[in-house]
């Protein structure tokens, strides 16, 4: 069944723009037609749905979908016309259908089949695979309507298939069961009414969230007692928000609010729990999750829109040689040649008394005569090749295939491959790409006093820099390593923080980090055994951090939180402690905190909460200035060194506050308009008086082999930005520990994080700040670009690097400015930008692409790098941890950013240089094969005689030169793999793109040219008198179907001279298609049909193999016609190599080049201790999201995002998106 | 590639023993996929250059030095007659003397033997400026018609010359076949004649094939405008080898078709007597017309092109081995060198 899923995304997700998401979807309530727009959250119809449940009669006027999907594209029916209505949207294929149109007129000198054969085959081969592609999704379909659930009829359970589900039925769905639709969650096998689901096919979480059914429905769970069930539900119309939902549930006259809480999504999955019992609210195409699927616009590559001017180039040619052609026959045509029959009446094509006439039909004659200079073949052997490298090569690549998460690389297009041997910018995000967003509890400060030994690699990197060498030897004998807690300090251990100075404290702390949280228990209840589910991977490493300082949260109910405190008391003493959880006040990205009200056994109120510090901060009692400035101090140390923190603070309450506080509360929880509004409100006036405690500090580790990453890229002329939503200074110090930026380097910065900058902020004129702001970005872009000059043009000098921050990005990608950061910072190395939103990644991004041209590559692994992903060139994201709303929007997904070396140095590399291959060597096939042709045009008194027989030409391309050309794109290989990486710098031939310039094409045509005279004088001046010792003379026929062999021959060998390796595939195919035109003639010429065809070619190849003329002939042409290519490859390789060429001299004695390819590799997980990522592997998988609970949350981007509309997919603690930006939080302050 | 085929082969290891599930999406290793197909990688050294460019040589030099020889063996008289066939006082008005049938068209040439030919020796007509590639005459023949009896009446494809004037098909049909060419020689030395033997002077194929024992002409040269030469109506189309030949259209518009053999050596010095026929017009189109005769070798006619094309590619291929020898002398270039890499000749350029 998860398999099915997955194939149902996959198939989603290739389909590329005609993902059904674009489709009308009729909302049935209100009967009305609107269409659902991709990439926002579509605004609430104004009306409800109602349903009756457990009443099919009563729904049935109101005509809901069914539950069946269909995610093909074509139908038995409209197969045919819809497909080759696609196909023929491709220039190439109308231009040839229009040929083959002409072609039966008797304008044409060529039988139709010349351009109707392959244009058919062309077409097939398109069609075949479509409807490969959609039978596929036909039966995927197929499968998942077909799946079996149990429906509530006549008070039993009835298995029925998916399809037949109606809304309003009563369908019970057991353990491990997928939701065949979106249900309301009535009665669960559990007994206090939750259910636990797993959310991976919806957003790629795995871990497993709560939802609990209203209490009133929980009864409702035997059959006989559901089939009493007779409710009334209220709700909003289908819409594609994952994570909101309104409605009201009536029974018996008691109308209950429905909260997302009680809703269960069609593809999570039931876990954990026997089975629930749920009625049906959305069906089919209108579950939330059908009505999300994304669509990713398809991108083309630069290399494709290159081509597009070859073509028209070609087009060019062609009409030129057609307009010589056809003057020539103007002018040739005359009644004096009596022996053509011109002196009666004529047809008009040959009619000399209207010379004009003459030339413009001729025009078209020539026009089909010529047409094989278009290569037809050419965008389907792309594309199978292209479609090739992805699945076979890309998809399977060992190299990158993560262990860990088990991820293989995908790619999602098949149309970019080569694009990624051009590029020459990424952008990076930081957060789960360049970073590990594996959250390790690390140090904390409580109560003003330090704790934690440890050494952050950032830190370590930092000395080593400063040339100060550290121990490897990490940590002492106390140190306790787990998943989330690496924290070294004797202090806090067993116990003895008791004879710290402020125990109280610490109690609180660790009380703190215990209770107020949303984490859930799972598996044993043990120490070792538990398993956290967090909702952040910073949530867990707290609350592990609290299991391992004595407080072990264990269980959770709905109402309490149960914890084993050791030695509270006294020491030594354990105690299970239940928490009542009287209200939790969930995080979201504009509250930045987190509260929960709980109450002790003994009755004593305490609210805690945990926060960024700047909200903390604004909402602390008077007091403690001592405790507050040392903390301050220490979130500083802590920031500096990479960390992200966290402040806690505690506030007692009384139980008058409490109750009225509550009132206000249940209020606004039940409200059916902008409950999660009211409910911030709320929060706002309880959160305040607080007391600090301390604050933690979690280390954010760097992903596996991303400093050599970074290295190599740049050895391989690639730049690396970085953009992230985090603070300069943890940006910074990324950008240091992965090599990006060092001290050799001259720094830019520009930054709004002055005195001058609050100064104006604080008297909050926005019309003040934005006019200081501009010109202080105007004057930083000046000074730097001054600076800046003095290095630009040496190269011994050091590289620039440039750290801007998002509020002065905003000014500085004003149009004005835009040309000076543009200068800037296409000179630098390295490029930081942070604190930016999602809409301003993709600004930077395009700003490189369209400002500079050049091609640029995103990655990121969460939804704030949609936009960036969907902007740049190549979008990679990060599968296998985050959400999949990045994989979605991307182009390729790979697992770590690692891997990115593999992708662009091998694939990419690969890829640019074989389609440059396939595509010069298109060019010059058919341009040779055209060329002959037209010679010949100027032996037959211009009348648009064909040379070649009809079907010579029409399988020319289709048969005698397509496979070994598809076969070089596959496989051709300069140097290996391992080469690549190991010597970057080869890269740069794909960024200048050497091999696909005007020079390299003009070669290519150059001999062709000279080929083609090659082909048909030497064929034609042997052939003049008596071939044999019989004195018998050739005919047209003879000449061509030598002149044929000799370029299928040559053309052939000549792919042979342009391949870098030769495997057995490309000797079979190209041997092969030599034989196959030798086989073709044999039997072409020996058979005799009655149809269609007049005898020019009987008997032609037995003829000619009787002469010796055949046999010189056939051994001296190409050699003549190669010996010019040959000249060149071996001055230009003696004179002017190519980069890969002496890679390929200084390694072409290794035996095999693999063989010494184990100390080459880069951060290939490969070569690790396999036992070590085995046993890492087994390790709880990475599941969680990034939050950013500190102030790096990127979540208050999101807004800008959704205003620009750039689709920015809800989160569950993002539900209330303020209407403006009054709390957008600051910059932190130093 | 060897590092990671041994490396996988030891995560397999690790599955093996205790397979975990998560492995599950695990690409197999296949040499195809990680594209690490066995393959041999040629390099264009000076070495592999030098030694192609004087293999060719030494391949094609004796190659042409042959065909030359057998070339050069080939005796071959020309004689263009076209001009000289038209009586001085008429030279003015060709066309007029062609298309006149009042006119008498013999004409009397004399040949020299120049070398001893040996039997059979062909006799060719040349033509020259004749489109017969041209697409309106290419196409206007029936081969179906041509063939058998039964499709007489196909001649959809011949137009302008596909039925008579009383809308009977004319056997056969077309252009191509309406140009026959007609005119004639005989052959006499010292008043003796040579007999010219007109049998099998077409390619088998077309006789046996194309040609229909069972087809006579029909209504040929029948109407207003002839083209050339008639046929007799009682020989089957297959028999008749002059229209054959003419039908298999010539590549180029220049071009020799055969007319006979005479089947006697001729000596050298040999003054041969040839009484032309005069009758086919290439006057009107400026053409030239030749009679040609011929011995043959293994090569076919006398063809000096074939030898000299070879000897020119060996020697430009020996010369060419040379230069790159004396090249790699005085401009020599380590394999190899990573000095010659872009980013180090940078780098080195920029300390210069």
């Amino acid at each position: 069944m998860s398999g099915i899923w997955e194939r149902a995304r996959a198939s989603r997700t290739l389909r590329g723009r005609d993902s059904f998401g674009s489709r009308d979807i009729t909302s049935n309530g209100d009967r009305s037609s609107r269409t659902v727009r991709l990439g926002r959250v579509q605004p609430q119809a104004p009306s409800n749905r109602t349903i009756y449940c457990n009443d099919r009669e009563a729904n049935l006027p109101v005509r809901y979908k069914g539950n069946s999907i269909s995610t093909t594209k074509y139908n038995v029916l409209t197969f045919l016309p819809k497909g080759l209505f696609e196909q023929f949207r491709r220039v190439a294929n109308l231009y040839f259908l229009m040929i083959s149109i002409l072609s039966t007129t008797p304008i044409s000198p060529v039988h139709p089949i010349t351009n109707v054969v392959p244009l058919s085959l062309v077409l097939l081969v398109s069609l075949i695979k479509e409807a490969f592609e959609d039978w596929k999704r036909f039966q995927n379909d197929k499968s998942i309507n077909n799946a079996p659930v149990d429906v509530l009829q006549d008070q039993k359970w009835e298995t029925i298939p998916w399809k037949k589900l109606q809304v309003g039925d009563l369908v019970r769905v057991k353990q491990d069961g997928f939701f065949p639709a979106d249900l309301l969650f009535l009665a669960s096998s559990n007994p206090d009414g939750v259910c636990y689901i797993e959310t991976a096919n919806l957003d790629g979480e795995t871990n497993l969230k709560i939802r609990k059914a209203l209490e009133r429905t929980w009864d409702y769970f035997l059959p006989e007692k559901a089939a009493e069930f007779k409710g009334e539900i209220q709700c909003e119309q289908p819409n594609n928000s994952l994570y909101t939902f309104t409605g009201n549930l009536i029974i018996e006259n008691q109308t209950l609010p429905l909260s997302p809480n009680q809703i269960l999504l069609r593809g999570c999955s039931l876990r954990n729990t026997e089975y629930i019992v749920g009625t049906v609210l959305f069906t089919g195409h209108e579950t939330k999750v059908m009505m999300n699927s994304m669509n990713v616009p398809s991108k083309r590559s630069t290399l494709e829109r290159k081509l597009d001017k070859l073509i028209l180039a070609l087009f060019g040619c062609l009409f030129f040689m057609c307009l010589i052609g056809a003057i020539g026959s103007g002018v040739f045509i005359n009644r004096k040649y009596y022996y053509l029959g011109l002196s009666g009446d004529v047809e008009d094509q040959f009619n000399p008394n209207n010379r004009f006439v003459v030339t413009i039909l001729t025009m078209f004659t020539l026009i089909t005569l010529y047409s094989t200079i278009i290569p037809i073949s050419l965008y389907v052997s792309i594309e199978m090749i292209k479609f090739i490298q992805c699945t076979q090569f890309i998809n399977k690549d060992l190299n990158m295939y993560h262990i860990e998460s088990g991820t293989p690389a995908l790619a999602r297009t098949s149309n970019l491959n080569e694009e990624l041997g051009q590029v020459e910018y990424i952008f990076s995000d930081k957060t789960g790409t360049l970073t590990r967003n594996m959250m390790e509890f690390f140090k904390c400060s409580i109560g003003g006093e330090i704790y934690g030994n440890g050494v952050t690699e950032i830190e370590r990197g930092n000395l080593e820099r400063k040339g100060l060498k550290l121990d490897g030897a990490n940590g002492s004998a106390t140190a306790i390593r787990e998943k989330g807690f690496n924290f070294d300090d004797a202090r806090l251990m067993r116990g003895a923080w008791r004879n710290e100075t402020n125990p109280e404290f610490c109690k609180e702390f660790f009380r703190c980090l215990a209770i107020c949280h949303t984490v859930l228990p799972e598996g044993e209840e043990s120490l070792e055994k538990i398993v956290y589910q967090a909702a952040s991977p910073d949530e867990a490493a707290l609350v592990t951090a609290a299991k391992n300082f004595g407080f072990f949260f264990y269980r959770r109910t709905p109402t309490t939180v149960i914890v084993r405190e050791s030695h509270v008391d006294k020491m030594g003493k354990i105690q299970d402690v239940a928490y009542e959880i009287l209200n939790v006040l969930e995080f979201n990205s504009t509250r930045k905190r987190q509260s929960v009200v709980c109450r002790y056994p003994n009755g004593r109120l305490v609210l805690y909460c945990k926060g960024a510090d700047t909200v903390i901060y604004e909402r602390l009692a008077y007091g403690n200035e001592d405790i507050k400035r040392i903390t301050r101090e220490h979130l500083e140390q802590f920031g500096s060194a990479g960390l992200r923190t966290l402040c806690l603070a505690y506030r007692e309450l009384s139980s008058e506050l409490y109750e009225k506080w509550n009132e206000k509360f249940i209020l606004a929880k039940s409200s059916l308009r902008e409950r999660e509004k009211k409910l911030d409100e709320v929060a706002e006036l309880i959160e305040k008086e607080l007391v600090l405690i301390g604050c933690t500090a979690i280390e954010d580790k760097l992903q596996e082999g991303v400093p050599s990453c970074i290295e190599t890229l740049s050895r391989a002329g690639i730049k690396i930005w970085v953009l992230t939503g985090d603070k300069m200074e943890t940006a910074i110090n990324i950008a240091y520990a992965c090599n990006l930026i060092n001290n050799d380097m001259k720094q830019f910065f520009i930054s709004s994080d002055t005195d001058a900058v609050r100064e104006v902020e604080d008297k909050g004129d926005p019309v003040e700040i934005s006019r200081f702001m501009r010109d202080l970005v105007k004057k930083d872009l000046e000074r730097c670009l001054e600076e800046a000059q003095h290095f630009f043009h040496t190269v011994t000098g050091p590289k620039l690097a440039l750290v801007i921050d998002g509020k002065c990005l905003m000014y500085a990608l004003d149009p004005n400015l835009r040309v000076n950061l543009l200068k800037l910072s296409l000179n630098c190395a390295s490029v930081v930008c942070c604190r930016v939103s999602p809409l301003q990644k993709a600004q930077v991004t395009s700003l490189v692409k369209k400002g500079a041209r050049k091609i640029t590559l995103s990655i990121g692994d969460g939804a704030n790098d949609v936009s960036m992903i969907q902007a740049a060139h190549v979008g990679v994201g990060i599968s296998g941890l985050e959400g999949m709303q990045a994989v979605m929007a991307s182009d390729f997904a790979i697992a770590q950013f690692r891997f990115l070396t593999d992708l662009l140095l091998v694939h990419g590399r690969w890829s640019y240089l074989r389609l440059c291959k396939v595509i010069t060597y298109f060019f010059y096939k058919n341009l040779t094969f055209t060329l002959t042709q037209f010679w010949f045009t100027f032996q037959t008194g211009f009348s648009g005689q064909r040379f070649y027989d009809d079907w010579f030409q029409s399988l020319y391309n289709v048969i005698f030169t397509a496979l070994p050309v598809i076969i070089v794109g596959l496989f051709d290989k300069d140097v290996s793999a391992s080469l690549s990486k190991q010597n970057p710098e080869l890269y740069k031939e794909g960024i200048r793109n050497m091999f696909f310039k005007w020079r390299v094409v003009a070669v290519w045509a150059f001999f062709s040219f000279y080929q083609s005279l090659v082909f048909y004088y030497f064929t034609a001046a042997a052939s003049h008198n008596g071939q044999n010792s019989s004195g018998k003379t050739f005919g047209l026929w003879d000449v061509s179907t030598m002149a044929f062999t000799c370029v299928v021959v040559t053309v052939n060998l000549r792919l042979l001279m342009a391949c870098n390796s030769i495997t057995k595939w490309h000797s079979l195919s190209i041997s092969g298609s030599i034989l196959a035109w030798f086989l073709f003639i044999f039997i072409y010429s020996a058979v005799m049909t009655p149809y269609d065809r007049q005898e020019n070619v009987y008997f032609v190849i037995y003829v000619l193999m009787s002469t010796f003329y055949f046999y010189l002939t056939l051994l001296h042409i190409p050699v003549v016609a190669l010996l010019g290519d040959f000249i060149y490859l071996g001055l230009q390789r003696w004179f002017a190599p190519y980069d890969y060429q002496i890679i390929q001299e200084i390694h072409r004695n290794d035996l095999e080049d693999n063989r010494s390819s184990a100390l080459l590799e880069i951060g290939n997980h490969l070569t690790q201790n396999e036992a070590r990522s085995y046993a890492i592997a087994q390790l709880p998988r990475e599941t969680s999201k990034h939050t950013g609970f500190a102030f790096d949350s990127p979540g208050y981007e999101s807004f800008f995002a959704s205003q620009q509309g750039v689709f920015v997919p809800q989160k569950p603690w993002d539900v209330a998106r303020r209407a403006s930006m009054r709390q957008q939080p600051r910059t932190h302050r130093s | 590639m060897n590092s990671n085929g041994a490396s996988s082969s030891a995560t397999d290891g690790v599955r093996d023993s205790n397979p975990p599930k998560r492995n599950s999406k695990r690409p197999k290793y296949s040499k195809f996929t990680q594209q690490e197909l066995p393959a041999c990688k040629p390099i264009l050294t000076p070495a592999i250059v030098i030694t192609t460019f004087a293999l060719i040589g030494i391949i094609f030099i004796p190659i042409g030095l042959a065909s030359l020889s057998a070339s050069e063996r080939v005796v071959e008289i020309v004689d263009r007659y076209d001009l000289d066939c038209i009586p001085e006082q008429l030279r003015n008005d060709q066309l007029a003397f062609i298309q006149s049938s009042q006119t008498n068209k013999t004409c009397t040439r004399s040949v020299i033997v120049p070398r001893y030919m040996k039997s059979p020796v062909f006799i060719y007509y040349e033509l020259d400026n004749f489109y017969q590639n041209h697409r309106r005459y290419v196409k206007s023949r029936s081969d179906k018609q041509l063939r058998s009896k039964a499709s007489e009446q196909d001649t959809s494809t011949c137009a302008p010359e596909s039925i008579s004037s009383d809308g009977s098909p004319i056997v056969p049909c077309g252009l191509i076949a309406w140009s026959l060419f007609n005119d004639t020689y005989s052959f006499s030395f010292n008043n003796e004649v040579l007999m010219v033997n007109k049998k099998n002077i077409a390619w088998g194929s077309d006789k046996s094939h194309k040609f229909g024992r069972d087809v006579y002409p029909k209504n040929f040269q029948s109407g207003q405008l002839i083209g050339g030469a008639t046929l007799n109506a009682s020989i089957p189309l297959s028999e008749q080898e002059d229209l054959i030949v003419w039908m298999r259209t010539a590549a180029l518009p220049t071009f020799r078709k055969l007319y006979g053999r005479i089947e006697e050596d001729l000596q050298p010095n040999q003054k041969i007597t040839v009484v032309i026929e005069n009758n086919y017009n290439t006057y009107s189109f400026g053409g030239k017309k030749k009679l040609v005769l011929s011995t043959t070798s293994w090569i076919g006619g006398k063809n000096d092109f074939l030898g000299v094309a070879y000897l020119t590619v060996g020697g430009l291929c020996l010369f060419l081995a040379l230069v790159f020898i004396l090249l790699y002398l005085f401009k020599p270039r380590t394999m190899g060198d990573p000095s010659y890499l872009s980013w180090n000749r940078n780098a080195a350029g920029y300390a210069d």
